[in-house]
């Protein structure tokens, strides 16, 4: 059953604080990515990350998603900093239960049906069969795929693929949402429809991150926030924003 | 969940069926190798047991050697177990018989069967109990009457259900003797002779009118304990080359065998064949492992970006570890069944161009399957450690 959380605006549930992130190249090269994000991002919030590509927004979406270490500074989750975390299970259970990524490319299974990807991160969170399954079917329905569940990613068009992988991401019921150019490889009607998913998410209390490079689809966030250079430059409140 | 993950590792391999086939069937062949040398081992072993299993550790046993360097033909006679039981100190019982086959009918039925004509003592010696009718005498010996005793298999052989072959006249090389006594089953070989299928008569009768010179004689000696085996064989040979009134420049014309020696020397070379084979089908199975491990290296490299999808919706190390290392003992515990399979079906085909015994076994097959899920996990375990370790980032760029 998809949770609604109670409204609390206040409640801060990510902050980013200097944050750093740099590779090493082959030959030993640094090439540095993030020099310094400082963020604050409040649970219900809808963020937009926009910016040139280069200018790390893929990079900061990995990071709050927990698939990247930072290479300095602090990452607060509800107010726990977990940047220096390197365990996997526990940052496989952030990600599993805390979090639902969705990307551009909807990256199912293809040898899944539709119902068995939805059903995935709950199998990984040790849920039983019946339970999940059953969750999933129910997601699927609310999402209008009710008459797709055993058909597999390839039978399913783009904007039915992305509506499976938003499934997948609200099974274990996260409280946060990471998207990377969700509506990137779908057609406007579709992109409007997981657009309107998504400021749903909002009414369920759920806080979601959305890299985008379309300031269309940016336009539905209630802030924007710009990085260049791997610094944030500015992240002011859209005028329909309630906060 | 265990089921789960099970069924998606074979859903997987089931989506590259040629290649999950071509890497199970160096396991298919490694198995079904293991099994088919496992059973040709413990088949010459068995055949080792069952040719000496009516000797006893006291055992010695005297042939003649025809034809070898200055000793034309052998001079060792039946009469000659009588003087080494008379002389030998260490010797408890000395029996002698001349062996050879003839063939032998009775009615319209014909077969060619063993001949073993013997002293009376050899019946005591080889274990033969009558069931029914009489032994042969002294006086019958004395005579070379005509008189013959059934093997068992000899009676069924020539003569039907309920036909009683006590007083029947059988005819052997064209001379005709009357049947006194038939044997009881033993079940047991004296060399490549079958007891049960032999017929027995008086050496002398043997000696004179069936066999002539074709027949090859063999003592039967026990020593008076296994330890004065080594003491009896010395023994007899000094009596046997005096009697044969050989110089010491001359060769024995005749050999000696001691039980112990020529069941422990087969028994060794049967155990050496089958531990060679089992290594050769052993090196198969390690061979069919890399391939395996190679299948599990190209397959990890090919869904890179599943396992970067799986970690990034909170799949753990260990559920990525465990899915891939399930794929690979899957496919060689399928190969490792099929193996079995094919193995077992092989024993009896094999068997049946009568080349070698074969005797299957529970070993083979579980040692064969072990084997299989034991190559699984050890080759199956580094790729799927390495893809359990990819960084999810990197992994979801891969294409």
């Amino acid at each position: 059953m998809i949770k609604y959380y109670t409204k609390m605006e206040n409640k801060i549930e990510i902050k980013l604080e200097n944050v750093h992130k740099s590779y090493y190249l082959a030959n030993g090269e640094e090439v540095s990515v993030l020099n310094g994000v400082n963020l604050e991002i409040k649970q219900g919030e809808f963020v937009a990350i926009m910016g040139e590509s280069g200018g790390g927004k893929t990079t900061l979406l990995n990071i709050l998603g927990c698939l990247h270490p930072l290479s300095k500074g602090k990452y607060y989750l509800t107010g726990e900093n977990i940047g220096n975390v390197r365990d996997d299970f526990t940052l496989a259970f952030i990600r599993n239960k805390k979090m639902g990524f969705i990307f551009q490319q909807f990256n199912l299974f293809s040898r899944l049906t539709a119902l068995k990807n939805v059903a995935l991160p709950a199998l990984y969170a040790g849920k039983e069969k019946q339970d999940r399954e059953e969750k999933a079917k129910k997601l699927l329905k609310t999402i209008g795929l009710g008459d797709r569940l055993y058909h597999r990613p390839t039978e399913l068009s783009g904007g039915q693929q992305q509506r499976v992988a938003v499934c997948r991401a609200l099974i274990n019921d996260p409280g946060i949402i990471l998207a990377d150019e969700p509506t990137g490889a779908l057609d406007s009607k579709s992109g409007l429809e997981v657009m309107n998913i998504f400021t749903g998410f909002k009414k369920q209390g759920r806080t979601v991150i959305m890299v985008t490079h379309t300031a269309e689809v940016a336009k539905y966030a209630d802030r924007i926030i710009y990085l260049r250079d791997g610094k944030v430059i500015s992240q002011d409140y859209q005028l329909h924003s309630n906060y | 969940m265990f089921i789960e993950i099970i069924k998606m590792a074979i859903e997987s391999l089931l989506a590259k069926k040629t290649r999950s086939v071509l890497s199970m069937l160096g396991i298919i062949i490694g198995v079904s190798t293991v099994i088919a040398v496992f059973a040709i081992g413990q088949g010459a072993q068995q055949a080792v047991n069952e040719q000496f299993e009516g000797l006893s550790a006291k055992t010695i046993m005297v042939m003649g050697m025809r034809g070898k360097g200055s000793v034309s033909s052998s001079k060792l006679t039946v009469e000659d177990a009588k003087i080494i039981q008379e002389k030998g100190q260490y010797i408890e019982l000395a029996t002698g018989a001349i062996q050879g086959n003839a063939s032998i009918s009775y009615g319209a039925t014909s077969a060619s069967l063993s001949i073993i004509g013997s002293d009376l003592d050899y019946y005591t010696i080889s274990n033969l109990e009558l069931g029914s009718g009489r032994l042969i005498t002294e006086d019958e010996l004395a005579n070379k009457d005509k008189v013959a005793i059934l093997g068992s298999g000899a009676a069924t052989t020539l003569f039907l259900d309920g036909e009683n072959p006590l007083g029947a006249t059988i005819t052997i090389s064209g001379k005709k003797l009357e049947v006194v006594g038939v044997f009881k089953e033993v079940g047991t070989s004296m060399g490549p002779m079958r007891v049960d299928d032999s017929i027995f008569m008086p050496y002398t009768t043997a000696q004179k009118t069936i066999l002539g010179s074709d027949g090859s004689v063999v003592l039967n000696i026990q020593a008076n304990s296994v330890d004065n085996v080594e003491l009896a064989t010395e023994e007899l040979t000094s009596i046997l080359r005096e009697e044969h009134k050989l110089k010491d420049s001359q060769e024995d014309d005749f050999r000696v065998m001691d039980a112990g020696s020529m069941v422990g020397a087969a028994q060794e070379s049967a155990q050496l064949m089958s531990i060679l084979l089992t290594l050769i089908a052993a090196i198969t199975l390690l061979v069919s492992g890399i391939g395996i491990m190679n299948v599990m290296f190209v397959t990890v490299a090919e869904r890179t970006k599943e396992i970067g999808i799986a970690k990034a919706i909170g799949g753990k190390q260990g559920d990525i570890l465990s899915q891939f290392l399930l794929e690979s003992v899957i496919l060689s515990t399928v190969g490792g069944v099929i193996g079995i399979i094919i193995g077992q079906v092989a024993i009896p085909i094999i068997s049946s161009f009568n080349l070698m015994t074969l005797a299957s076994s529970v070993t083979g097959p579980l040692l064969g399957f072990s084997f299989s899920v034991l190559v699984g996990v050890f080759f199956g375990f580094y790729p799927a450690l390495k893809a359990s370790r990819l960084d999810p980032v990197d992994a979801l760029r891969s294409e």
